[in-house]
């Protein structure tokens, strides 16, 4: 198993307020990591900086190194619109274009030059198939994709990144606003997109993590407390602040 | 269950709020409406009093003092109702012929081209006689165009556009579709001089049709009751008049005085103090001790008709307003395509591109100030910069620029909002598809603004199509299309100002507003359209 990406003493400041320390943590390919952690330490702030959505803000400053395929992300030559491509990423809520569903999922596609109408019929259909949303709206493909309910909106937000075809997706508390049967519908996703893709995910849900993570990282105001696999943070934690964290004491 | 006082209290309060709302909203809701269909049922429909030395009644056939009896026709186009026998001598005399148009007869902007006969026949000399009677024979030389016969002069009348002729009444079966018979208005109402008098501050100026009809009837006892001094009204009728006309007009209760001769009749209006008398207008002669006085007439009818849509402007009373809806609906095609796309681009700027600091906010209040200025300072600037300085003159293209100044920062801020509410998700959805700044502003911030742009836009469209401020200054107000940028012109909001300010006509003044709100009824409309059609096609 490789390493997808690695983050190297990666320091994140808004403005004077510094809410990233000296994060390092390698991603590995074709695995599920789990981001975990009490509101407000950094999760958020964190998963932006690995397609560097943070540089919308304008008084981001960030310090350190992300390499993805060999090359630091933050070098100065290195391409973002091309670094969006291969890693994609679904906010927490779901935000679907006012236009129908297949223009929606046509919309990556298209804007990196895909005009082939019948190679993006071929591609919607399968990134609805991957999203496991194709059977519900196989009907109704052109009408407007704010007619969904939330998780049918989430998943084709999911379908959306997977149709840039993408190397890693990025989660932000994916079900935070869904009903339970929609979450377990993502989470099934989850399990069976870890074969192709590479997944990072935020929740604050800790059965969920426990449930689909291979890896987790327990971050704490700025800092990685703890990073290891799922098992050795849930049932053997080095920190007696993950413990607790893990156990409900706090957070 | 019990109910709490407090509770109780509450419900009460939501109540008297309801009600508050309701009755505000009601009255909102009635007031517009109100005023919408003020507007739209005196533009549509003209409704007036006017006075005329004539009474309503009206036939084809006028009988001259001879006997002769003559038929006045005009050419078809001329859409004339009836005229009065003076307006017919007017017609046929007037000197110089530029001025001798139907305008003031039928609102129709077209030359009057009076036809006669040559000939010395009893009957042709007797109408010359009618229609000359006030100018000498002179005038009637001036005339270039004669005809021999009647059958020649229905020809005539129905070849040459706002031609007028006569034929006698025994000849009326050979008329013909293309000219039509004009009926003519011609019995007075003669008074005695003394009831004319004023006296004790008061006087008798008009009749009503229904005073006339009461007097006639022999219902009026003193002339106090209809505002005159007090006499005893004494009904009469000359022997000059068309008895199946009056008699048709007044009804079964027609009780005139009457006479063998117009002697009679004129010595008997001479006499009596309270005489009225009805006297057709061929035999009537002036005299000091009666005089003919105004009857009013109730005048209903379509006021926004189709000739008022699509004749050609004319000065004054005359002529459509076709030409002022076609440069009213190219200004604001103009001015939309100056203003929507640099007001929407620099709102775009101000929302996505520029680093919000002090700068964007002096231009954000900058755009504020200038979007609350009276409309005629910049009229004002206009004038001085595009006319003056750029040397564009007064004319559609200054008027159009300045227009564009005026709305483009309502557009600015309209547009701002409109970007503004579109969620930073849908941006970051997008950019982190690996989209640039312009795809996403392109294709799904500005499509989820359309609405709020749009609205904007609609607003736009009702500013331009209602300014007259800028276009005092700038337009000029020439009657003519847009022909090319530099031309002076009218549009409808102009024109409705210049009418009322130069009093030409109300009802001309309601039917322009008219369809100035209709006008801008469909640009909204259409717009509205547009922006559903955008919903559905945004992103494609
Ligand atoms: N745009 C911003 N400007 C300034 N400070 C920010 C910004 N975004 C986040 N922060 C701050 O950075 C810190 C980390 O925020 P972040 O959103 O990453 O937390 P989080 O772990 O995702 O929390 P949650 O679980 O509530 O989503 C917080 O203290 C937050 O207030
Ligand atoms: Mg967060």
């Amino acid at each position: 198993m490789a390493t997808m990406i690695e983050v190297r003493k990666l320091d994140l400041h808004y403005g004077d307020f510094k809410a990233l320390h000296g994060i390092d943590m390698e991603i590995e390919e074709n695995e599920v990591t789990a981001l975990i952690g009490p509101s407000g330490c950094g999760k958020s702030t964190f998963i932006r900086t690995i397609n560097r959505m943070n540089d919308l803000i304008d008084s981001v400053r960030i310090d350190g190194e992300i390499y993805y395929g060999g090359e630091n992300i933050y070098d100065d030559r290195y391409d973002v619109i091309e670094l969006r491509k291969r890693i994609g990423m679904v906010f927490q809520k779901p935000n679907p274009f006012p236009m129908s569903i297949y223009d929606n999922i046509a919309y990556g596609p298209r804007i990196h030059g895909k005009k082939n109408k019948a190679e993006l019929d071929i591609l919607v259909e399968k990134s609805l198939h991957h999203a496991a949303l194709w059977d519900e709206v196989k009907d109704r493909i052109h009408s407007p994709a704010m007619g969904l309910s939330g998780g049918q909106q989430q998943r084709l937000c999911l379908a959306r990144t997977l149709a840039v075809e993408p190397d890693v997706v990025l989660m932000d508390e994916p079900t935070s606003a869904l009903d339970p049967v929609s979450t377990a519908k993502i989470e099934d996703l989850v399990h069976e997109l870890k074969k192709d893709y590479t997944i990072v995910i935020v929740t604050h849900n800790m059965q969920q993590a426990g449930r689909i993570s291979d890896r987790t990282a327990f971050f704490l105001n700025g800092y990685i407390e703890e990073f290891g696999t799922t098992d050795q943070i849930f049932f053997n934690p080095v920190s007696s602040k993950t413990e607790a964290y893990i156990s409900g004491k706090f957070g | 269950m019990e109910i709490s006082a407090n509770t109780k209290k509450i419900h009460r309060n939501e109540n008297i709020a309801r009600g508050v709302i309701w009755g505000f909203a009601g009255l909102t809701i009635l007031i517009l409406a109100w005023i919408l269909g003020f507007i739209l049922y005196r533009g549509f429909y003209s409704n007036n009093v006017v006075g005329y030395k004539y009474t309503d009644m009206s036939s084809d056939v006028l009988t001259l003092n001879d006997g002769s009896e003559v038929i006045f026709i005009a050419n078809k186009g001329i859409r004339v109702k009836d005229l009065t026998a003076d307006s017919m001598q007017e017609l046929y005399t007037h000197v110089i012929r530029e001025l001798n148009k139907w305008s003031d007869y039928t609102e129709q902007s077209v030359l009057c081209q009076p036809i006669a006969y040559k000939d010395e026949s009893p009957f042709n000399s007797s109408v010359k006689a009618f229609l000359l009677g006030k100018e000498g024979l002179d005038n009637w030389k001036s005339y270039t165009t004669y005809a021999v016969d009647s059958r020649q002069m229905i020809e005539k009348v129905a070849e040459t556009k706002g031609a007028l002729g006569y034929i006698p009444a025994g000849d009326r079966n050979l008329l013909t579709k293309d000219v039509v018979p004009i009926p003519l208005r011609s019995i007075q109402v003669a008074m005695n001089s003394e009831a004319l008098a004023i006296k004790d501050n008061r006087s008798f100026q008009e009749f009503t049709e229904d005073t006339l009809k009461a007097i006639f009837a022999g219902k009026v006892v003193s002339m106090t009751s209809i505002g005159g001094i007090g006499i005893a009204p004494l009904p009469a009728i000359a022997p000059n008049v068309n008895r199946s006309l009056t008699d048709n007009w007044f009804g079964p209760e027609f009780i005139p005085k009457q006479f063998d001769t117009m002697e009679g009749f004129y010595d008997y209006m001479s006499r009596n103090p309270g005489a009225v008398g009805l006297v057709d207008y061929t035999g009537y002669i002036p005299s000091d001790s009666y005089e003919t006085v105004t009857v009013q007439r109730r005048e209903r009818g379509m006021n926004l008709d189709l000739w008022f849509l699509i004749e050609k402007p004319a000065e004054g009373n005359a002529g459509g307003i076709s030409y002022f809806i076609i440069n009213t609906l190219f200004m604001i095609l103009m001015t939309l395509l100056f203003s929507a796309p640099i007001g929407i681009l620099a709102a775009v700027y101000l929302v996505e591109y520029a680093k919000q600091g002090p700068l964007v906010t002096v231009l954000r209040m900058g755009t504020e100030t200038l979007a609350g200025i009276p409309s005629i300072v910049f009229g004002l600037f206009g004038r001085i910069f595009f006319v003056n300085i750029l040397g564009m003159g007064i004319g559609f293209i200054s008027s159009t620029l300045t227009v564009t100044l005026m709305i483009l920062p309502t557009l600015v801020r309209t547009s701002e909002e409109a970007l503004k509410a579109v969620p930073p998700i849908l941006r970051e959805g997008s950019m982190g598809l690996g989209a640039t700044k312009w795809q996403t502003i392109f294709r799904v911030v500005l499509p989820a603004a359309s609405q709020g742009i749009l609205t904007g836009v609609i607003l736009a469209v009702g500013r331009v199509a209602g300014e007259t401020a800028v276009l005092l200054y700038t337009l000029g107000s020439s009657y003519d299309l847009v022909r090319n940028l530099h031309s002076p012109a009218r549009v409808l909001s102009l024109h409705l100002y210049l009418l009322f300010s130069e009093a030409v006509s109300f009802d001309r003044a309601f039917a322009t507003g008219t369809v100035l709100v209709i006008i801008v009824l469909i640009t909204n409309l259409l717009t509205r359209r547009l922006i559903r059609k955008n919903k559905q096609m945004a992103g494609r």
